[in-house]
């Protein structure tokens, strides 16, 4: 029996607002052995930052505030001590990593310097030693060449760079215990291998404690020895991962490890984590193929081809602002889509899959090639022409908090679309259109005379699939419309978007650099990389088997979602 | 490592407030932005007392205008230079007329000043501003070539210039302290345009077929608006000192009385011991001056949408 280097015991948290008292984190008890790693798993909102931030005792106050309970950190309760005190342990004792590497470095210090700080600070080095030990550092977190990068500044790395930087700073000091939030949910799947590598590296080297926040179960199944599984400020579950994987108890675990599409299973759609809330109902699980069920799809009924379209972003540089070079976002890319087909383009951050989308809608401009719907050229058509068929094509956009326009109420951001295309003929026929819509994407009516800033990520989600529905669309690019949703949420609106394609006979470009959402709702996948499509042939071919270097990379690359034991047995 | 711990919450601020509008969905009245707005304004006690000052000396300066307050201004109700008294609050100037009717007839002109300049000055920033952040391209250049040339011309210079044509007075002022005075919010306005046109609404708009109006004035101006009334309250004030200097040099408000009138005549008053004109003018402008920077203040912290979920 090992002894604990953190035990949290009866946690509560309280947020004092106007509008009332909200407990973020309700009477929650967990420990942390020496030299072991907790994943704590919940949705956002579930009150998994709160409880990191009280932690560290970041919780700002007012409004916030420890209702009660103790945070034993080597015996001593760290909800006693004095902001003095606690400045002395953050970053010396227990390190934080966060989830945005962009904003987490201070842009206008040299990356080298930022992490030298913290010796400086909390090991009074000297500026030469603690340069010394930096570079140490940057290696061990494998930066290349780090006596260069230690004068790069952070905008001059990349988003993995960044993270890495991160975690040599959280690790200069050789931390008792590492908190990381979300460290690896903004990075692409290549790069959060490399680093959850790293850090599971690090923790068995210097034999630390670490406490990994995550939404996301499958990512934690490699790295986590215990699961702590936080729903709605209650902690529900607690257990070493294998029986967390193996044994899940509560409905809310169990909800969430089955929510996530997986590689192997091909389901005809997804459970949810109401599925396994609702009390009493038996659940019925969804029909699970050896391969994957193929659409008959008429191949006569071509609806859009797309032939060596490029899209060339020009970088003007010198005295006159002279066009001296392109960047080639899209790179000579031809495809077909059928009729009610779901075309997958998957690739990393930066390959051109959402330019590629915007380009096909035409809201990029050109540099060449042609884009045929139903056999018109659409390149061709004038301003007024592309109005009237924007009413076919429409886009839902990864980021529901700003695709949605803050000062516009939903019942008009609904009926917009309907009085640019005259639909309907007078108000109360859109409104009530807009009720069967918002009844549609599963939303309530109440929705109506609400602001977007009032609705949760995935209900945003939701409204921008009613508004892309709302003028009857054929075809609907999905630029990463699920990737900024919770695991949880994602499968509703993967689920909402099947039976919507099923209902209204739409044909989906499904973008996303998540390989496992695009196999589950894919017929056929492109793989992109650097603007161009480097391998393209059916989801099930892509998966079993892949041809091109890059696309095996990218497999591998997959969080298996199952804790390693498992596989080996 | 201190900017991480302000980033942080920061963020959690936003997380919280995410947490508490889904916690209480389906039960709490809906609530627009400006609504919203409001009750943060209402928390701060300063920013309320400061709309209470500037509510205060806009029904003083209508009441005024309408001739309910102050219409006899000018006619002599005691001694000359009479000290305050319970008679005469704040005493008289030197043709025995009353001060207090001075600085309410003054309040007047102040606030009519700081109003009018801004109803020029909104229509040209704004849509100079929104056209040339939302078009770019060579109508941003020329429109930015215009407004570096216009703002580097002193106000004053631009005053008597206009003064020459229109003869010394009040519409005078106006026009000066309008057409100065848009430079600032063009540039804020144009600023901001520019960040919101690329953003993910925006470009929705686009996909369902809306055409440059709609995107402009439906969606993104909303989304700026609150620039406008930021940037009027800080701009109210200094159209009031520039009007008291302006008076005070001579060239501004003529033949009745001002704040800026006013101090001028104290000038020489001040040798024979007669404070009174002096403190009356000066009190009145510092108070609304104060009450329009803080409630500035106030309305920046309370509309700046980055301190919501964005």
């Amino acid at each position: 029996m090992s002894e604990n280097i953190l035990e949290v015991k009866n946690l509560s948290v309280e947020f004092h607002t106007p509008e009332g008292i909200t407990r973020a984190v309700n009477d929650i008890s967990f420990d942390i052995p020496k030299g072991k790693t907790v994943g704590l798993v919940g949705e956002s909102g579930s009150g998994k930052s709160v409880t990191s931030f009280s932690i560290m005792k970041l919780i700002p106050s007012p409004p916030g505030k420890i209702a009660g309970g103790q945070i034993l950190f080597e015996g001593q309760d760290l909800v006693q001590f004095s902001e003095e005190k606690m400045r002395k342990i953050r970053g010396n004792q227990i390190s934080m990593i966060f989830q945005e590497p962009m904003t987490s470095l201070n842009p206008v210090f040299k990356a080298g310097d930022q992490i030298a700080e913290v010796l400086q600070i909390h090991k009074k080095m000297s500026q030469k030693v603690a340069m010394e030990k930096t570079l140490f550092l940057m290696d061990q977190v494998g930066i290349p060449k780090p006596s260069q990068k230690y004068h790069a500044y952070p905008h001059e790395m990349s988003g993995g760079q960044k993270q890495r930087i991160m975690i040599a700073m959280a690790m200069a000091c050789e931390p008792k215990l590492l908190i990381a939030d979300e460290p690896t949910t903004a990075l692409d799947v290549t790069i959060q291998k490399q680093v959850l590598e790293l850090m599971f590296d690090l923790q068995q080297k210097y034999n630390m404690s670490m406490l990994f926040i995550t939404h996301d179960l499958s990512v934690i199944a490699d790295i986590a020895d215990d699961v702590a599984v936080m729903y709605r400020s209650n902690l529900v579950e607690f257990d070493t991962c294998k029986k967390i994987f193996s044994q899940p108890r509560h409905p809310y675990t169990k909800g969430l490890l089955a929510c996530r599409p997986n590689l192997d299973k091909n389901p005809c759609r997804l459970l949810t984590v109401e599925d396994f809330i609702k009390d009493g109902v038996e659940i019925e699980s969804p029909k699970v193929y050896d391969d994957k069920i193929e659409k008959n799809l008429d191949s006569e009924d071509t609806l859009l081809e797309i032939k060596n379209l490029k899209t060339y972003f020009p970088v003007k540089g010198g005295f006159w602002g002279r066009v001296i070079d392109n960047v080639k976002a899209v790179d000579d890319v031809s495809i077909k889509i059928k009729k009610g087909e779901t075309l997958g383009l998957v690739g990393e951050s930066g390959c051109g899959k959402t330019t590629l989308g915007r380009s096909i809608l035409r809201l990029n401009p050109l540099k060449s090639g042609n884009i045929l719907y139903k056999g018109e050229d659409i390149t061709l058509y004038s301003k007024k022409e592309m109005r009237e068929l924007r009413k076919k094509m429409q886009i839902i956009f990864q980021d529901p908090y700003s695709s949605l326009n803050p000062r516009m109420t939903i019942v008009d951001i609904l009926r917009e679309p309907m009085k640019i295309h005259n639909i309907g003929t007078n108000k109360n026929e859109r409104v009530d259109r807009c009720k069967w819509l918002l009844e549609k994407v599963g939303l309530n009516q109440q929705a109506l005379n609400r602001y977007p800033h009032e609705f949760s990520g995935g209900q945003r989600q939701r409204i921008s699939i009613a508004r892309a529905l709302a003028i009857q669309p054929e075809f609907i690019i999905c630029d990463e419309s699920v990737s900024a949703l919770d695991v949880s949420v994602q499968a509703q609106v993967l689920n909402l978007l099947l039976d919507l394609q099923d209902e209204f006979k739409l044909t989906y470009i499904f973008i996303s650099h998540d390989l496992s959402v695009v196999n589950f709702i894919s017929d056929n996948v492109g793989v992109m990389y650097s603007g161009k499509i480097v391998e393209y042939n059916t989801a099930r071919n892509i998966y079993h088997n892949p041809q091109e270097e890059y696309t095996k990379t990218l497999l591998a690359a997959i969080p298996k979602g199952v804790p390693k034991d498992f596989l080996t047995v | 490592m201190s900017s991480n711990v302000s980033e942080t919450s920061m963020d959690l601020s936003d997380k919280m407030n995410s947490m508490i509008n889904s916690n209480q969905d389906g039960t709490h009245k809906t609530k627009s932005l400006w609504l919203d707005a409001f009750n943060n304004l209402k928390q701060d006690k300063a920013a309320l007392f400061s709309l209470f000052i500037v509510i205060l000396y806009s029904l003083v300066a209508i009441l005024s205008a309408l001739g309910i307050f102050s219409a006899d201004w000018n006619k002599e109700v005691g001694p000359s230079y009479a000290a305050p008294s319970m008679d005469y609050w704040l005493g008289t100037d030197i043709f025995g007329r009353d001060v207090v009717a001075k600085v309410i007839h003054g309040t007047q002109i102040a606030m009519s000043v700081g109003l009018v300049s801004s109803m020029i000055a909104i229509p040209i920033g704004l849509t100079l501003g929104a056209v040339a952040g939302y078009f770019g391209g060579w109508i941003d250049e020329v429109i930015v070539w215009f407004y570096t040339t216009f703002s580097s011309i002193p106000y004053i210079m631009l005053l008597m210039s206009i003064a020459f044509i229109l003869g010394k007075g009040l519409t005078s002022v106006y026009l000066a302290l309008g057409l100065t005075s848009w430079v600032t919010l063009c540039r804020l306005i144009r600023s901001e345009v520019m960040k919101h046109k690329n953003r993910d609404y925006v470009q929705a708009a686009t996909a369902i077929g809306g055409g440059h109006g709609r995107k402009l004035f439906k969606h993104i101006i909303p989304n700026v608006s609150h620039i406008i009334i930021i940037n009027t309250s800080l701009q109210f004030q200094i159209a009031i000192k520039s009007e008291v200097i302006l008076s005070y040099l001579g060239i501004g408000v003529q033949g009745q009385p001002s704040w800026g009138t006013m101090i001028d005549d104290a000038k020489l008053e001040l040798a024979r011991g007669v404070w009174w004109q002096l403190a009356g003018a000066t009190m009145a402008m510092f108070f609304i001056v104060l009450a329009f920077n803080i409630l500035g203040d106030a309305l920046r912290d309370a509309l700046d949408p980055k301190l919501k979920g964005k």
